[in-house]
């Protein structure tokens, strides 16, 4: 389609050329996981205009956990969980064979950290004192630790990490008791919700987390 | 007259020298033509020789309006589009359509009928739409009437009326009537008439006695407008061969404190929702058609995009199309994206456009079409219209084509906020049921006849997240024109979710006429400095 008509020595005009992009650019996208980024974004990015988190550099066993949390009804179902509730259909559908499929697809789309933007801001020298508590099951870094089943926290988006914290607090995540690291989660969360002032203790906290390197593992 | 003349003499000039264009801008120019070239034979100003590509992002209506005018001006057009159609939030669902909702895609079971189909997105068409009325009639697509107000459909709240459905026109002319009577009463007191004449009184007797259907004394008694008591089928029509019975007025009171009369007792004298309005015959995207039939460019589906690079000279875009990356450069980016995707792909506009673009929120409005084996409604004397609820499904609507046909698919709901939330939350058959359960209240045997459905939350629709842009004043005020104006000369925003008209095909034409006026600057210019 490029290339034919006259130009009629106008140097500013393109013409509408098509060529194949630097492969190393972008990842091919597999036909039945091109429904992901259409929240998630390209690369697994994430969407706050969605509130989709980002993917892309999340292990893949917690991917496989997640989403196995999401079809066995764990995440999505509380009736005040709307965002969770959108994943939770897209899991349900999806068998074992899927959710490995969709794991090993996920941690192979590389971590992009240079598009990643802070939005919260809090006091990060109190969330370093709140987060050693967590740094027990996440990491001095917020690197993770599978053995745990803790995620990394590193290279995250902030106002996902935050709305979590919130959704601990409140029960909609880890109150199915079968969901036994979710509990556990939400066992833990009381370290931030005794403060009175909870909700800036969660803001003081992800702050910390967000100096950490997204490249530590 | 002879001014006039004169003018169109020197057009006629104007033409064999310059030809169609010169003679369109000429007239603009001399004030002939309405600006907004309602009807225009050309909208875009061919290029003459000169070249100039597009790539147009997302295949809804403006990106469909822009090809189709500016290919026939010479430029070069590609539509990339990401979901496996186009026509965007243009959607008519028939037999074996995929309903492609994010967690739950489905196949449409109704039957294969050219007559049973669901406008699933638009689907009303006001006649002073006039760029959607001047593309029907360019692009050939027939248009029907379509009767959106039918008196004899229902109204029906919980708590007002013990719950059961009272006819549009029961409720019309007993409110008018009611609020004629009082301000008779106010007017015989007294109340306010010192400042007008006795013949002004005596107006004003007489205009509330029509508006309210009054007795000779200014009272309300009741109104054939308000219906007649039905004898039963076979039995005479009422009010032919005898007095007919009134039906029971209803309680003031409870009039008074239904919620019908805040919105939907006037919302067909509302502009958009008036009297007359229009269908495409056999589905709204028959407009969606009309455009691929006649644009030449390639539209392409499953292309979806991964970056817009805004360069010194044009626009990069990348996007994965049949399984690989490809990389297409163009002068100018036209983009109809919806706002909220955009933010995930990557791009290098400005922060401030990024944050412009995330002070728009989405709406999510729900709708879910029932093919019904009968058209139970037309033996209520109904033939299109709404009936409203104060349920979850707030709307129930009647097919206004194929009357007395074998089936019909009927709106069993079409729900906004909290409503649509709740049908949002569920899954597709329990919207189904939820909807069945609900219309009962109005047409008892309403669940005997529905055979199958599709159910649309715009919310969860792959490649929309939602419809209805939702500005905030203070967003609108900051950031409307800002988005409007063409990003570095080189990229334009544009869609329904661009205009105050979030949600109508109109808004999307209209955003893309300003879209495309701002490119021909764009380019008159940069053709001026290089000639």
């Amino acid at each position: 389609m490029a290339g034919m008509a006259a130009t009629a020595g106008i140097a500013s005009a393109l013409m509408l050329t098509v060529t194949t992009a630097s492969a190393h650019d972008y990842s091919i996208i597999p036909d039945q996981f091109v429904v992901c980024t259409t929240c998630h974004g390209v690369e697994l990015k994430g969407n706050k205009s969605v509130d989709a988190p980002r993917l892309n550099g999340m292990e893949a066993w917690y991917v496989k956990m997640q989403l196995q949390a999401f079809k066995s009804g764990w995440r999505g179902t509380h009736p005040q969980d709307l965002t969770g509730m959108e994943m939770q259909p897209q899991a349900a559908v999806l068998s074992d064979k899927s959710i490995d499929a969709a794991a090993e697809f996920v941690s192979h789309v590389l971590p992009r950290t240079e598009t990643l933007g802070h939005s919260i801001v809090g006091d990060s020298s109190r969330g370093e004192r709140l987060y050693a508590t967590c740094a027990a099951c996440h990491g001095a870094n917020g690197q993770g630790n599978e053995a745990l089943k803790a995620p990394r926290l590193a290279g995250q988006n902030d106002w996902y990490l935050l709305r979590q914290l919130e959704k601990y607090r409140s029960g909609v995540r880890g109150h199915v008791p079968a969901d036994t690291w979710g509990q556990q989660m939400r066992a833990v969360i009381k370290v931030l919700d005794s403060a009175a002032d909870s909700t800036a203790a969660m803001a003081d906290v992800v702050t910390y987390i967000n100096t950490f390197s997204s490249n530590s593992s | 007259m002879t001014n006039l003349h004169s003018r169109r003499n020197f057009l006629n000039l104007v033409g064999s020298a310059g030809g169609s264009a010169a003679v369109y801008q000429m007239a603009l120019a001399l004030g002939l033509t309405p600006g907004r070239a309602l009807g225009s034979p050309q909208l875009v100003r061919p290029l003459s020789g000169a070249s100039r590509s597009v790539v147009l992002l997302g295949g809804g209506l403006s990106s469909l309006m822009s090809a189709y005018e500016l290919e026939r001006a010479g430029y070069q057009c590609t539509i990339l589009e990401a979901s496996h159609r186009i026509g965007g939030r243009n959607l008519t669902l028939r037999a074996g359509d995929l309903i492609d909702e994010v967690g739950n895609p489905r196949r449409c079971r109704f039957d294969d009928d050219p007559a049973l189909y669901f406008n699933a997105g638009a689907a009303r068409i006001p006649a002073h739409h006039h760029y959607l009325m001047h593309y029907c009639k360019e692009l050939g697509v027939a248009l029907e009437a379509f009767t959106n107000v039918d008196y004899n459909a229902w109204l029906q709240e919980d708590e007002r009326f013990g719950g059961r459905p009272i006819r549009f026109r029961h409720f019309m002319a007993d409110a008018k009537g009611f609020i004629a009577e009082l301000s008779a009463k106010a007017i015989d007191a007294n109340e306010f008439d010192a400042a007008l004449s006795p013949e002004d009184v005596e107006r004003i007797l007489g205009f509330l006695k029509r508006y309210g259907d009054l007795d000779v004394n200014a009272i309300y008694r009741g109104s054939p407008r308000a219906g007649f008591k039905h004898p039963g089928a076979l039995a005479p029509t009422p009010g032919m061969i005898d007095e007919g019975e009134f039906v029971e007025r209803l309680d003031f009171s409870e009039i008074l404190k239904s919620s019908f009369w805040h919105e939907r007792l006037h919302f067909h004298e509302e502009l958009d929702y008036s009297a007359p309005m229009m269908q495409p015959v056999d589905g709204m995207d028959k407009i969606v058609d009309g455009f691929a039939r006649h644009i030449k460019s390639p539209i392409l589906t499953h292309a979806q995009v991964k970056s817009i690079r805004l360069q010194e000279s044009g626009v990069s875009v990348v996007y994965q199309h049949q399984g690989e990356h490809l990389q297409i450069q163009a002068d100018f980016c036209m983009n109809c994206i919806p706002k909220h995707l955009l933010a995930g792909i990557d791009n290098n506009f400005p922060n401030e456009y990024r944050t412009a673009l995330a002070a728009i929120h989405r709406g999510g409005p729900f709708k879910i079409g029932i093919q019904m084996g009968k058209r139970f409604w037309e033996d209520e004397n109904i033939y299109g219209g709404i009936s409203w609820s104060s349920q979850h499904i707030e709307q129930i609507w009647y097919p206004t084509h194929n009357i007395h046909g074998n089936k019909g698919v009927v709106l069993g709901a079409y729900s906004w906020g909290d409503n649509a939330d709740f049908f949002t939350r569920l899954n597709p058959e329990q919207r189904f049921e939820a909807a069945l359960h609900q219309g009962q209240k109005i047409h008892p045997n309403y669940r005997k006849y529905a055979e199958s459905f599709v159910s649309i939350p715009w919310y969860r629709m792959n490649h929309h997240l939602g419809c209805t842009a939702r500005w905030t004043e203070e967003a609108s005020k900051r950031y409307f024109s800002y988005l409007q104006a063409p990003l570095a000369g080189r990229h334009f925003l544009m869609g329904d979710q661009l205009s105050h008209h979030a949600g109508w095909q109109e808004g999307a034409f209209s955003s893309a006429h300003h879209a495309l006026v701002e490119l021909q600057k764009l380019v008159a210019a940069d053709l001026g400095s290089t000639t």
